[in-house]
């Protein structure tokens, strides 16, 4: 399969099938918290220190991350046609600035996790 | 009997000088009168010079697409009295003028070339028939339609922002007319040739296709369609 065969369809999946992901876990999420009013941090560590939330929290900022690759990456092929150049300058910042996040995501969940 | 405005938009690049839009007043309208009599008898009576599209005058050959106070429509089949005055008559937006309303239409030609818009057969030609089911032959319905007038795809943003990559609503249409073909057998390459993100899928279904289609087709459906059938295949 040649790599523009993943940049259509698969792009257009992964967008929708993150949203659905995303606000299924916004909702969950925002249940959970609110079902437990008066967090602290230890409570809020603890939250996230389990299991479950902390592999479905890490899903969600995988789906982030690809969801904001997609959007952006679509706004940046509509509006920057005219130059090629210019339009792989800004998917890089864009792959770069992802990657970056993805990275201190990852920090901060292994922290949250392990200790 | 009544008086209408119309502002037309004029330019002419052979002669130079900005595009401009001009006044023209125009008595004795009928009140079954279409937008493209209007233009003709202004053409007739009060300027030679202005220029556009027209053929058949009953909304089938597609040629006079333009600009109707911001939508496009086909002039033939547009009543005057539908219009709010002063009646803006402008090209469809997107493309090279090539002279007040008559525009280049070449990229739109092109992209219908693209799709292949014609039945292809792997299996050697038989010597009878190609035989249809009724329910196969319905499927067709609401795609053959299409007169290629342009207005659609001419009214697509992800068109104006990248007119030589994404196919644009009415080629999509037709590669959904042959996808949709009982009778065809092109469909997997059809399918990878519309792969990529931009011949198909700078398509953000903003539907201006759909709300401005003279003969009321869908093309957005149409997109949609090519979309799940795609995913269909990949799994
Ligand atoms: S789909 Fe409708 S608007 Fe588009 S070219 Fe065909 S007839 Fe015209």
């Amino acid at each position: 399969m040649s790599s523009h065969h993943l940049s259509g369809l698969t792009a257009w999946l992964v967008q929708r099938l993150s949203a659905v992901y995303m606000a299924l876990f916004v909702v969950a999420m925002t249940a959970v918290v609110v079902s437990h009013p008066g967090y602290d941090y230890a409570s809020w560590r603890a939250l996230f220190a389990q299991p479950l939330v902390a592999v479905t929290t890490s899903i969600f900022f995988i789906s982030l991350l690809l969801h904001i690759w997609v959007g952006i990456r679509d706004i940046i092929l509509d509006y920057v046609g005219g130059s090629p150049s210019m339009r792989l300058l800004l998917l890089s910042l864009l792959g770069v600035w992802l990657i970056a996040m993805g990275i201190w995501i990852v920090r901060i969940m292994l922290r949250v996790m392990l200790i | 009997m009544a008086t209408m405005l119309f502002d037309i938009y004029r330019y002419d690049p052979e002669q130079g000088g900005k595009p401009f839009m001009q006044r023209f007043e125009l008595d004795n309208i009928d009140p079954g009168m279409m937008l493209r009599d209007a233009l003709i008898r202004i053409k007739a009576e009060q300027d030679e010079t202005l220029t556009f599209r027209h053929s058949c005058g009953e909304g089938v050959c597609g040629s006079d697409a333009i600009n109707i106070n911001g939508t496009n429509g086909l002039g033939c089949i547009t009543p005057l009295s539908e219009l709010k005055q002063p009646v803006k008559v402008r090209p469809v937006p997107g493309m090279p003028v090539i002279r007040d309303l008559v525009v280049d239409m070449q990229q739109f030609y092109h992209h219908y070339r693209e799709v292949k818009p014609y039945l292809i057969r792997h299996e050697p030609e038989q010597e009878v028939e190609f035989l249809q089911s009724p329910e196969e032959r319905d499927k067709l319905d609401g795609l053959y339609e299409c007169i290629l007038c342009g207005c659609c795809t001419t009214a697509c943003p992800s068109f104006w922002w990248n007119p030589d990559k994404f196919r644009g609503p009415a080629a999509l249409l037709q590669a959904w007319r042959f996808l949709a073909d009982s009778r065809d057998q092109n469909t997997a390459e059809r399918l990878e040739e519309l792969e990529g993100p931009y011949k198909l899928f700078r398509c953000h279904t903003i539907m201006n296709c759909a709300n401005v289609c003279p003969k009321g087709l869908n093309p957005t459906k149409a997109i949609g369609l090519i979309k799940q059938l795609m995913l269909k295949r990949q799994i």
